[in-house]
């Protein structure tokens, strides 16, 4: 055991000391924070929508309507206008030339009717429309109301504006997450597990090819048994990558709470926000995120150890790894298919096949509610996964690190299996 | 757990019985038996192929028999349950590149079941011995070969091991590193230790090994002591050494009254006399066919003879190839 914990060292420091490690513990907050950032500049980057307001009422509605776009923040009226011949084909010529983004068309008709006109560039920007519905809606309403000799300060006061939050149900408990944030978390989720698997599998893997090309395997081979260097290399990269977890998860949380800095200044980013909201990440998504990463890590590093073992070289070895990657990119192909639809056969069965659902499961938890039944199930077959990949595994490592020349066959592997 | 003095035959350090290995569609080693008792340097000699490298791999518990029994220290089994007690250095040379010498050392020696303390400290002073100290915190690979092979000697034996195996161990060494590792090795042997070593390069066997044994094809052709092998199969031998010109010395060679056998390399011959051959006959008879002498010397066969003579002129030619030509057992 002792030994072992020679190898978990080795592995760990030298991996740790390594300028590799260290750029990556750089680059995963950058990476993070430009997933996190990039939505924001994009939905900042036009400002506000430059409209000019045609206005064709007879009464004081017009004024008072471009006055409370102008507040809203959404909007910036350039002018409010009477309308005149040509002007509707100048404004258009304007919008064209993007020195305006659309004019809304206001007549009595509108007081009357509730007929309105938006013309604009994009006329289908959900925020925007909403925005302008309900500013109309509501100076309708109670100019009509005092019209109808409503006092002012009545209708003043039955005004309502609803801020409508959509919280996802967790279990038994709320957990503040709006739908775009559980996509937000499924997708940082799947994009987190597979890179992360996948390179710190991989390094698991040119740790015993490294071995293997240099023969230090043969001395080691006669000092503890094959099983206790593979385990150990693995418990050794396994412990650095928690050790880079923790790194981002502690940068993660510095940039999230200085995040009102980098937001600062860009008061209408708050509507881009939404679409790609910063998710409330609860201790037990945490818990989940690591759960899974430990046991997809495991599941596939002993597979990619064994890879390792049966090339003689970082080529031979490129090309075998693509199959046992391939494995993995299957759950990561599936994100959509997972979160828009989580409760589908396909994703069901998806995250409770090992193979999978160390990215599967975690992406499907965050996008809705798991039965714990079926958490359970999937957290046991991946144990039981990593079991019997370990154990097959280990049977073709301890023959392949002493193997040189040509890679073994299937027919070869199987042999070495069940000597 | 080492031998105890008071039986009459001491148990062996290492001992073979009828050990065998198979791999696919040939056998490597075959049925081979032997015996190595405490503080020989003892050597297994053999052409390429012959199954030296499997046999230390069984004994070393990389590689698990097919049949027959392996006992190390006086007990069952392969060298994994003696590793503190065994330094072992494979054919193929290696180490990790990017780790520092010190932390390479440190490793290897507690794979070897010595702890982080005593493993720097003894490492340090192996260092500081072969001259390396200097280099004790630089990459393994910004070291030179010869440099790399001394540290790898150094992981070899930094435990303090009772036996040494090494498997070929002069291969590849420059002569510095070939001069280091003789000393060593006999250093080890007058401190009682014990050295199995494998070679296909016999003038090193001759000049180190106490006993030995030839294998070839995976079969023992014989083992025991070195002299008693040259004794019993040794015939009269003589070297001959021309200055120069040979003159008609191929003729009194040819002279199957007198030569037995001979190996011409042109400037420098050894012959084995036929039986009751007088030595002195042939010295009138090369003087007079004009041959300048340098050497003539009635000597015992060469290890280099017997091995040629026991494992044929087949195996004899793979032998004779230069080191990294040769084919891989």
């Amino acid at each position: 055991m002792r030994k072992v914990w020679a190898v978990i060292r080795r592995e760990f420091v030298e991996r740790v000391r390594s300028k590799w490690f260290w750029v990556s513990a750089a680059l995963g907050p950058i990476f993070l924070a430009t997933l996190f950032f990039l939505p924001l500049l994009f939905a900042g980057s036009g400002g506000p929508e430059r409209i000019v307001v045609v206005d064709g009422t007879t009464t004081r509605f017009g004024e008072r309507v471009a006055d409370s776009l102008a507040a809203s923040g959404t909007f910036k009226v350039a002018a409010r206008v009477a309308p005149r011949a040509g002007l509707l084909d100048s404004l258009t010529r304007a919008v064209i030339a993007r020195r305006l983004d659309g004019f809304l068309i206001l007549t009595d008709q509108t007081l009357e009717a509730g007929i309105a006109e938006y013309r604009a560039s994009n006329a289908a920007a959900l925020q925007e429309i909403a925005e302008l519905k309900g500013v109309l809606g509501r100076f309708a309403v109670s100019t009509r109301l005092q019209r109808a000799g409503i006092r002012p300060e009545v209708v003043d006061e039955v005004q309502l504006r609803i801020d409508l939050q959509t919280k996802k149900i967790s279990g038994s408990t709320t957990s503040g997450q709006s739908s775009a944030q559980s996509f937000s978390l499924a997708y940082i989720m799947a994009i987190l597990l597979f890179m992360a698997i996948a390179a710190y599998g991989v390094n698991v893997m040119s740790s015993v090819l490294e071995e293997k090309t240099t023969r230090v395997v043969e001395v080691l081979v006669s000092s503890l048994r094959p099983f206790q260097l593979m385990l150990g290399k693995i418990l050794g990269v396994g412990a650095v990558s928690i050790f880079q977890f923790v790194i981002w998860g502690v940068s993660g949380r510095l940039l999230l709470t200085q995040r009102a800095a980098f937001g600062g200044g860009m008061a209408s980013a708050e509507s881009g926000a939404e679409a790609f909201e910063l998710p409330l990440v609860s201790t037990g998504t945490i818990a989940i995120f690591l759960a899974y990463f430990l046991g997809g890590f495991l599941f596939y590093s002993a597979m990619l150890a064994t890879v390792g073992a049966i090339s003689s070289s970082d080529q031979e070895a490129r090309q075998a790894v693509q199959p046992v990657i391939f494995l993995l990119m299957i759950a990561y192909l599936s994100i959509w298919a997972l979160s828009s639809n989580p409760e589908s056969t396909y994703a069901v069965t998806i995250s409770l096949i090992p193979f999978t659902s160390p990215i599967a499961m975690p992406v499907r938890w965050a996008a809705s509610i798991v039965p714990a039944s079926e958490l359970a199930t999937s957290l046991a077959m991946l144990v039981l996964g990593i079991v019997a990949v370990t154990w097959i595994a280990a049977r073709i490592y301890r023959i392949g690190i002493l193997m040189t020349g040509k890679r073994p066959s299937v027919k070869e592997l199987a042999r070495w299996v069940r000597a | 757990m080492t031998s105890s003095s008071a039986s009459p035959f001491p148990t062996p350090i290492l001992s073979l019985d009828r050990v065998s290995k198979r791999f696919a569609g040939h056998t490597a080693v075959d049925e081979l038996s032997l015996s190595i008792p405490q503080g020989v340097i003892y050597g297994l000699l053999g052409p390429n192929g012959a199954g030296k490298t499997t046999t230390i791999r069984m004994v070393m518990d990389i590689l698990r028999p097919d049949g027959g029994a392996v006992r190390l220290f006086g007990e069952p089994g392969g060298g994994r349950a003696h590793a503190e007690r065994i330094g072992y250095l494979p054919e193929e040379r290696g180490l990790y590149r990017k780790m520092r010498v010190l932390d390479v050392l440190v490793f290897l020696g507690e794979m070897k079941g010595i702890d982080r303390r005593g493993a720097r400290q003894r490492a340090g002073e192996w260092l500081e011995r072969l001259g390396l100290a200097q280099w004790r915190l630089r990459r393994v690979d910004e070291l030179s070969k010869g440099m790399q092979q001394k540290v790898q000697f150094i992981s070899t034996v930094l435990h303090d091991p009772d036996l040494l195996v090494l498997d070929e161990p002069f291969s590849g060494l420059d002569p510095v590193n070939t001069q280091v590792m003789k000393d060593t090795v006999l250093d080890l042997r007058r401190r009682g230790k014990t050295i199995l070593f494998s070679t296909h390069i016999m003038e090193q066997a001759e000049r180190l090994c106490e006993q030995l044994c030839i294998i070839a094809l995976g079969r023992k052709l014989v083992d025991g002591a070195l002299s008693d092998i040259k004794r019993t199969h040794g015939g009269h031998h003589l070297v001959v050494g021309f200055d120069g010109s040979a003159g008609a010395a191929q003729q009194v060679f040819a002279d199957r009254g007198l030569v037995k056998k001979v190996d011409d390399y042109g400037q420098f011959a050894e012959l084995e006399l036929a039986s009751g051959a007088d030595a002195q006959v042939i010295l009138q008879r090369l003087v007079v066919s004009g041959a300048r002498l340098s050497r003539f010397e009635l000597m015992e066969p060469s290890l280099n003879k017997i091995f040629i003579d026991l494992v044929g002129p087949e195996a004899a030619r793979a032998v004779m190839r230069p080191e990294g030509e040769a084919a891989r057992a």
